[in-house]
């Protein structure tokens, strides 16, 4: 959520710099709806059911039985908000993926309290910046 | 502040096991057991990175609309932010 809310400080440049931003968890979209509600955001929250996308990614993992357990005994309810019995999580991950599809900047890290700074993605967006120049070239500037 | 400032101040606050989370000690030992085993598995250096292509994919949004990848690409780059969920 801290994440979420703090991409959405950023949207407004993500814009700028031509790019869309999509949030992805393994939760029912009614959760994503609440998500966007909670935290004011902008931008769709997609619901991976099944997770399928973050398999693809290669970010699933499934909790062990003694976090599964702990996480029961707080009512976080995975298999609920997931509609699966298995209780299983993405890693947390950040990409940032060009038009040709190709991943241009990764950040996926096992403890879901380090998180790279959208500083960080912004400046991965401005390093795509100089080819979208060169496709479409401006004229010169005589002095 | 940043992220990762306000993150850290959020451990510290729930990790305290005082008010309002009130979460006790054994609870964070469970987690961080749990986080170091993770960080030891090794997968997050195994998940696609720099360079990889990324898979294709189209999801219902919120509202149940699909939102695919490829129109997204469509108009320019993509950020995309996997997270765990509203909890």
């Amino acid at each position: 959520m801290m994440e979420l809310e703090a991409l959405q400080a950023v949207l407004p440049q993500i814009r700028d710099l031509g790019a869309s931003l999509v949030a992805i968890s393994p939760q029912r979209p009614t959760y994503g709806r609440a998500v966007r509600r909670r935290a004011a955001l902008e931008f769709d929250v997609l619901s991976d059911e099944g997770l399928k996308v973050a398999k693809a990614f290669g970010l699933v993992f499934t909790l062990p039985s003694y976090l599964e357990e702990l996480y029961r005994s707080f009512g976080k309810t995975l298999d609920k908000y997931h509609g699966e019995p298995a209780y299983r999580l993405p890693l947390p991950a950040r990409y940032v993926v060009d038009r040709r599809r190709q991943i241009r900047g990764a950040d996926v890290n096992a403890d879901y309290t380090v998180r790279p700074d959208p500083e960080e993605t912004l400046a991965h967006l401005r390093g795509l910046l100089p080819n979208a120049e060169r496709e479409r070239p401006k004229p010169t500037m005589r002095m | 502040m940043t992220l990762q400032a306000r993150l850290d101040a959020f451990k510290a606050s729930f990790e305290s096991g005082a008010p309002p989370f009130n979460v006790p000690r054994s609870a964070i030992e469970i987690m961080h057991r749990a986080t170091k085993e993770l960080r030891r598995s090794g997968q997050a250096e195994r998940a696609l990175g720099m360079g990889a292509r990324a898979p294709a994919f189209a999801l219902p949004n919120q509202d149940g609309k699909i939102i695919s990848a490829e129109d997204l690409l469509a108009s320019g780059p993509l950020v995309i932010s996997f997270f765990r969920g509203h909890w």
